[in-house]
């Protein structure tokens, strides 16, 4: 709180910040450099430097001559919040026509980066339906949509608890993925469900890496080479496990009940 | 036949877009975009089923639909004024691997490495196939995708 006490008027405190929260929610590097860039001179600052990582800050404001501010950050592992993405957009964009001001920024800065998350069990609901509607589409029955979906909502309950003790990603995604795994092996056992592999499927697309392939590759062709490889080799090291994850569960499967394999 | 096939795609194309809506719930998407994030779901997808129907090629399917998506996305993204990130991943998601991530982790526990060697190999080339459908897209200049005249500064790409 003394932090953003001290900061109130400063525009590099306020570009600075923006920048943070912008990482911090899954916006692409230069997304974030160039909204600091924006705002920065949008308050007249002449000189302004920033070099942005996948997840840290590095900024530098001279003002009259003077160097005014060195910031530096290291900002750990993102959870994604669009809405709060969105909402900074649109407030760099209000600076940069010049109609709002340093106070009022901050207010509605913090305003944004306050939007609360969706409430757990409508994430819980929103996974089950995804999965469900995925196994269909990669050519499950109903069937295996339906246990798509029970497989989906015990993802999503499973990723909840996890994310309060913030454990490594290795474990979190060898670990959700062998529940899923799991689920899915007991309710194929229990008759529900056709094909073990669609019901599989559909359940692990909220596990697959798409946000960090697709910043990946955004950030490559911003020329953001060093973070598109942090984010890549994210990507690779995400599909890995899931792979090894459900894997290991679906042989065990099967050498306990010896039956063959059908794909 | 003809009119089964195209009650299936229809089919196919609203649950991509629930599916789609589903995971911009699960990014906390703004509200009043999640109708568009999933036009671009569904897009995609119907691109890549009608692609498959006729060539059955997962690689260049996956390159249509991330081009088609791609574009999709930077419309909607000026006309509602909004990142395309937002558009974007959600509905990336229908035409992401996921499918060859498992079959490519069956087969090497499995033990059958020149299964999984192959489906690993489609699976890379399906990502390289959206990374390229997406940076064509991405590049291209921004009145492809809006009616007006280009604004003066500030670039929302």
């Amino acid at each position: 709180m003394t932090d953003e006490q001290s900061h109130t008027e400063s525009a590099a405190g306020l570009s600075f910040k923006m920048g943070e929260a912008l990482l911090k929610n899954g916006a692409e590097i230069f997304r974030v450099q160039e909204t600091m860039e924006r705002v920065a001179r949008a308050y007249g600052i002449e000189e302004y430097d920033v070099y942005v990582l996948s997840n840290a800050i590095f900024a530098n404001a001279v003002e009259n001559g003077e160097r005014v501010e060195t910031k530096l950050k290291y900002i750990p592992g993102s959870t994604i919040h669009f809405a709060r993405v969105a909402g900074i957009n649109q407030l760099s964009r209000e600076i940069a026509h010049g109609n709002v001001g340093i106070t009022e920024a901050y207010a509605r800065l913090r305003e944004i980066t306050e939007i609360p998350y969706t409430h757990p069990l409508t994430l819980v609901a929103a996974c089950g339906i995804g999965s469900a509607c995925f196994s269909y589409l990669f050519g499950g029955s109903v069937w295996d949509a339906a246990a798509a979906f029970l497989c989906g909502t015990v993802l999503q309950l499973f990723l909840n608890q996890i994310d309060r003790r913030t454990a490594s990603k290795f474990i979190t995604n060898l670990a959700s993925s062998a529940v899923v795994a799991l689920c899915a092996v007991l309710l194929f056992s229990l008759g529900l469900g056709g094909s073990l592999d669609k019901i599989i499927i559909g359940s692990i697309i909220r596990l697959v890496p798409g946000v960090a392939l697709t910043t990946s590759i955004r950030d490559f062709l911003n020329g953001d080479y060093l973070s598109g490889t942090i984010r890549m080799i994210d990507a690779f090291l995400i599909g890995g496990c899931i792979a090894i994850g459900v894997g290991a569960v679906v042989m065990i499967y099967f050498s306990i009940t010896g039956g063959v394999p059908q794909l | 036949m003809t009119l089964s096939v195209l009650l299936d795609w229809t089919i196919q194309t609203v649950i991509a877009f629930v599916a789609t809506i589903a995971f911009s719930i699960i990014f906390h998407s703004p509200k009043n975009q999640y109708i568009f994030a999933g036009f671009t779901g569904a897009f995609g997808w119907l691109i890549y089923i009608v692609h498959m129907h006729f060539w059955s090629d997962a690689v260049f399917a996956s390159f249509f639909a991330a081009l088609g998506l791609t574009y999709m996305s930077r419309i909607f993204s000026f006309a509602r004024k909004a990142p395309v990130t937002i558009f974007l991943i959600s509905g990336i998601f229908p035409i992401v691997p996921g499918a060859g991530i498992y079959y490519t982790g069956y087969h090497i526990f499995m033990n059958e490495n020149a299964q999984a060697l192959s489906v690993g190999m489609e699976t890379i080339k399906i990502a390289i196939a959206i990374a390229l459908g997406i940076g064509i897209v991405v590049s291209l200049p921004r009145f492809f995708f809006t009616l007006r005249k280009a604004e003066k500064k500030g670039r929302t790409s």
